[in-house]
């Protein structure tokens, strides 16, 4: 063991076997979700769990894992400009729907962080965690970047987020099951307001409108508290 | 057949060089927000350029489609390791984690309950005020 120590604690070794540990598991668990749709096997439930089981296993720390893996959370920022893709190819439906969308994400942002904020204070959660809890349901580059913005820490945002995403596929289902909604609009809507990513997954497999609507509207509605953000903040401050 | 079609031909093909080229609106974008000072992500930036110049017809959406519908399919991985910060938060584990849950939860029901009537309310609306042609489907 001890000819090994030094090269599991070369920086490039971590960094090549943190990023397969994590790549591999996300293949897995998105192929495992595949055959066995169940909300507790998203991936985005599984991969973090099955992860953190092997860091804690191999005695390492969120300091070396991260350090290794920083470049995929980088991502995040071409993901973010893929969303051109989608929001050009939907103008047709924001040409047609623009005022009722917008109604929609504006309530719907607006909930967010009145709900937030009443329901923190309530249980009596301090004021960081308060903060990082506000912008979680939206997209995460979004996300975090709000959260930063307005004094929130964006590590814990982006942890809400995930756990926010795997919750609205859950509890969109459970909304869709029990209130009659006439249009695919507000079906998709909800989920891409409510759930960004994970809700939107959930929403392309109830039809096409829905899907593309939930994609749409979780870009816009991350870009609208991306740009309110400043002003939130100013009010909090 | 000319180059120009060739080179066309191979960018619409290869989902590696469309990443590329997202990655590089992305860096632009990053560019501007250190240039111009704006409190803006680089990515945002990065987008609001693409879809300029999607708009005004500069660059073909088929030069990035595949490489964005990879990137965008597969966004959840990039999240995850960002998630493991929770590992450096073991006081979520008890009453403070459960707190947060709730709010959660209960959040989520009224933001997404909310949505839905508000879009479907407005909806109705146009449809009953402004006639099936501009509120179709």
């Amino acid at each position: 063991m001890s000819g090994l120590k030094p090269l599991i604690a070369e920086p490039v070794f971590q960094a090549l076997l943190w990023s397969a540990v994590t790549i591999g598991f996300y293949w897995a668990a998105k192929r495992l979700y595949a055959r066995w749709p169940r909300w507790w096997l998203m991936p985005l439930a599984v991969t973090p769990v099955l992860v953190a089981v092997v860091v804690l296993l191999l005695h390492a720390s969120y300091h070396d894992y991260i350090r290794g893996t920083k470049w995929l959370v980088l991502l995040l920022g071409p993901a973010t400009v893929a969303f051109a893709i989608p929001i050009y190819e939907q103008r047709g439906l924001i040409r047609r729907h623009w005022p009722v969308l917008l109604v929609g994400m504006v309530a719907g942002s607006l909930t967010a962080i009145a709900s937030s904020w009443a329901l923190a204070a309530m249980v009596g959660l301090d004021h960081t965690l308060l903060l990082s809890l506000l912008p979680r349901s939206i997209s995460t580059p979004f996300a975090m970047e709000v959260s930063g913005d307005i004094g929130g820490v964006p590590d814990l945002t982006a942890v809400f987020v995930v756990v926010t995403g795997i919750a609205g596929a859950v509890i969109g289902d459970m909304i869709l099951a029990r209130v009659p909604l006439v249009s695919a609009l507000a079906r998709g809507a909800l989920f891409g307001v409510g759930a960004h990513g994970a809700g939107t997954a959930r929403a392309h497999q109830l039809g096409e409108t829905e899907g593309a609507v939930a994609g749409l509207v979780m870009v816009l509605v991350g870009l609208l508290n991306v740009l309110l953000a400043p002003i939130v903040a100013r009010l909090l401050g | 057949m000319s180059t120009h079609y060739r080179l066309a031909r191979f960018i619409h093909r290869s989902a590696w060089l469309q990443i590329g080229l997202v990655a590089a609106f992305w860096l632009a974008g990053e560019a501007c927000v250190r240039a111009l000072a704006l409190p803006l992500p680089g990515g945002v930036v990065g987008l609001a350029l693409l879809l300029v110049l999607l708009a005004t017809r500069r660059v073909s959406v088929f030069s990035m489609r595949r490489g964005a519908q990879r990137l965008l399919a597969d966004m959840l991985l990039f999240f995850v390791p960002a998630v493991l910060a929770v590992l450096d938060h073991r006081e979520f584990l008890g009453l403070v984690g459960l707190k947060i849950l709730f709010v959660i939860l209960v959040s989520t029901a009224a933001v997404m309950m909310v949505t839905a009537l508000a879009v479907d309310c407005c909806y109705r609306w146009r449809l009953s005020h402004v006639g099936a042609k501009a509120a179709h489907r």
